[in-house]
């Protein structure tokens, strides 16, 4: 007997048995009450932690703040990575919102800016309690959404500002230095570069020679640095970028160019490596936004809620998007983000909104 | 008598062509290289054309392999992940922050070899499995990726070894040691492709298939042959990156797979196979090098500069490839 492999069938077999599945699992969905928030024992939260990969150490650190926090409460944080796929992300999301959202807590990157209203609108329908970091449309508010408890991010403009103030300091206020960008048409790069500007204007010793853009990558950064190096010799003083890699890879074209250490480099993210070159002084500042808290405090904002440690409607307006406080970190305090690290009374339910550094407009 | 006059004469106007075909890229090199010249004295220092040169180092080696890919006809897009793989590997087998080995060349060589199986995987996938070689590769890409991950694992392994730290820092008559490397290889890719079975027959594959099968050659172990010589120095391109950022980076190959087939396609490389060589690689490796650092010395905003660079190797690859476009008829 011959039997005929019909790529076709199987196919169609299988994503109907898929389809299937997914019938019985969305069956008890939607027949939660988000009015019965706070109905939640602890053992019965869900808590899942999502991020874009774990091949960087913030986004690794801040699943780890994940772990940390669900430590504490006795539960396990079910971590997700989508790899910087929009689509997978959508896919994932959809997927835990088809399962047991009664007690469902998520803390979610969502990938860009457009990628936030779906995930919120799905957790809404679901009943499932959702804190966002970083993106967000401007008129997408949580306000507006009765279990999409709280948007986290960081003021751009301060951090790029802080950092050009740590730069001009540390070249004693005058000189010439050069810029690497990041991403250009990200909201990150664009408000990191006009704090730069904030901080050129109240510096005015300090000239802006070049600027490029090495799209936060630490290679491309070494190529641009080595070309800029080149170009305007012995005139850059120091080197303000947009992100650590690409601080890192200027520091890297500084020893390539036999000028280590002549040169000062400032960053933003706190990336270990660049705490370590900090604390050794090969560079001069970083910010950081402390990705072990933010994996931590998303679920702890929504476990309270979720428990009825919290309830939504007592919550401040100001405290339902929100810029988070962020550290500049330069040689005197290096030694306190060595080690990242969680502080448990952080995700206390009384302290969860104690880093609140300005309402996000 | 008139017969043959006109053979020797046809024979005259396909050299003349051929010449013609291959002047190109070489002209647009010199011409861009004099237009930045002329405009920026800094882009002119010796300095800055050692910048150049360096910076081109890990793109040549990376395109050293994809070229013989290309040759025969198919297309190869794991770079990314093969680089990413190698560049884990090596930075975990030398002296490095995450654990205690110290293997030196012997780290090198396995990351190398690593590269090499990644290669090999692709190739069976295509011969066996009859899977194209874009989605293979792209496959392979992605597998490379997830191994960089596996090992990563949450914390960068910076490298601490000497040897390697040295190639991208020490000079040899003004060079670094990465471009002396490059050179090296692209010295035996083109001997390969010149003296060796694996190189003629990679070139055949991609000019004529069948006619080579159907004279009795057995085509399949070339073309794994063939992946797995492109893995290998993709491996070693990973090893590369990893000397100059002092650390494994998962996405050490990232850009890499396109900037490579860029590199040869301006090079005079023919995506159909059958054309170009390591050599017309390597003059497009420098070229877009140029373009690269020329864009940045002359001062084109960096807003404009990602727009400018495709208008540039759109041009000239279109330049390129109109002899072609008479002599063909056609170009796919």
């Amino acid at each position: 007997m011959k039997i005929a492999f019909r790529p076709t069938a199987v196919l169609l077999t299988l994503s109907l048995a898929v389809v299937g599945l997914a019938a019985c699992s969305e069956a008890p969905a939607g027949e939660n009450d988000p009015a019965g928030a706070g109905a939640c024992k602890p053992a019965d939260v869900k808590l899942v932690g999502q991020v874009r990969n774990e091949s960087n150490p913030y986004e690794a650190s801040w699943l780890a703040g994940g772990d940390a926090f669900a430590k504490t409460v006795g539960l396990t944080q079910q971590r997700l990575t989508y790899g910087g796929d929009s689509t997978k992300q959508q896919e994932q999301i959809s997927q835990i919102l088809a399962g047991d959202t009664k007690c469902l807590v998520m803390n979610v990157l969502p990938n860009g800016d457009s990628d936030t209203a779906p995930i919120v609108k799905g957790a809404d329908k679901a009943g499932a309690f959702l804190v966002t970091q970083w993106n967000k449309p401007a008129d997408l508010k949580p306000a507006d959404y009765k279990t999409w408890i709280s948007h986290i991010t960081y003021n751009g403009v301060e951090s790029g500002k802080q950092i050009g103030d740590a730069l001009a300091k540390s070249i004693g206020g005058s000189g010439g230095i050069i810029a690497l960008q990041g991403v250009l048409d990200t909201a990150a790069a664009k408000d990191r570069f006009a704090g730069l500007q904030e901080s050129l204007k109240a510096n005015p010793g300090v000239q802006l020679l070049d600027q490029q853009t090495a799209n936060f990558s630490r290679a491309e950064a070494l190529t641009v640095t080595k070309t800029l190096l080149t170009k305007h010799g012995d005139k850059v003083k120091g080197i303000w970028a947009a992100n650590d890699d690409m601080a890192l890879g200027a520091l890297e074209a500084l020893q390539q160019a036999g000028k280590s250490g002549k040169v000062a480099v400032v960053g933003i993210d706190a990336v270990p490596d660049a705490v370590t070159a900090v604390q050794n002084g090969t560079m001069t500042a970083t910010v950081s936004s402390d990705g072990t808290w933010q994996g931590g405090i998303g679920l702890a904002i929504g476990f309270c809620v979720a428990t009825g440690k919290l309830q939504v409607k007592d919550i401040a307006a100001d405290n339902r998007a929100f810029f988070a406080e962020q550290f500049l970190i330069t040689k005197d305090n290096a030694a306190d983000f060595a080690q990242p690290k969680t502080n448990p009374s952080d995700f206390d339910c009384a302290n969860v909104f104690k880093r609140v550094a300005g309402p996000l407009k | 008598m008139t017969v043959t006059s006109g053979v020797a004469a046809s024979r005259r106007i396909f050299r003349r062509g051929a010449a013609f075909r291959d002047a190109g890229p070489p002209v647009a090199l010199v011409v861009l290289f004099l237009i930045f010249a002329a405009l920026s004295p800094q882009f002119r220092s010796i300095e800055n054309v050692q910048n150049i040169v360096d910076a081109a180092a890990v793109l040549a080696v990376v395109t050293c392999g994809i070229t013989f890919v290309l040759m025969m006809g198919s297309i190869d897009l794991s770079a990314a992940g093969v680089m990413g793989a190698s560049a884990l590997t090596v930075s975990l087998l030398v002296a490095n922050n995450r654990n205690d080995n110290d293997f030196g060349l012997a780290g090198i060589a396995v990351a190398v070899v690593l590269g090499c199986a990644f290669g090999c995987l692709s190739g069976l996938a295509l011969v066996l499995l009859k899977v194209p070689s874009f989605m293979a590769t792209l496959g392979v890409s992605a597998i490379g990726l997830g191994v960089a991950t596996l090992m990563f694992a949450g914390v960068q392994p910076n490298i601490t070894d000497a040897m390697l730290k040295s190639w991208a820092i020490e000079r040899f008559l003004g060079l670094s040691y990465l471009t002396w490397i490059a050179a090296a290889c692209i010295l035996v890719g083109w001997l390969i492709q010149r003296y060796t079975r694996l190189g003629r027959y990679a070139f055949a594959i991609g000019g004529a298939e069948e006619v080579l099968t159907l004279s009795g050659v057995k085509v399949k172990p070339y073309k794994v042959a063939v992946f797995a010589l492109a893995g290998a120095f993709y491996g070693l391109g990973g090893v590369m990156v990893t000397s100059q950022l002092g650390a494994g980076l998962v996405q050490a190959g990232n850009g890499y797979d396109f900037s490579a087939i860029t590199a040869a396609v301006v090079g005079g490389t023919l995506l159909t196979g059958g054309r170009g060589g390591i050599l017309h690689s390597a003059v497009g490796v420098v070229l877009v090098m140029v373009l690269t650092n020329g864009l940045v010395q002359v001062g084109v905003s960096p807003y404009w500069q990602g727009g400018v660079e495709g208008l540039i190797v759109v041009a000239a690859v279109a330049a390129a490839v109109i002899p072609q476009r008479r002599r063909n008829q056609v170009v796919k």
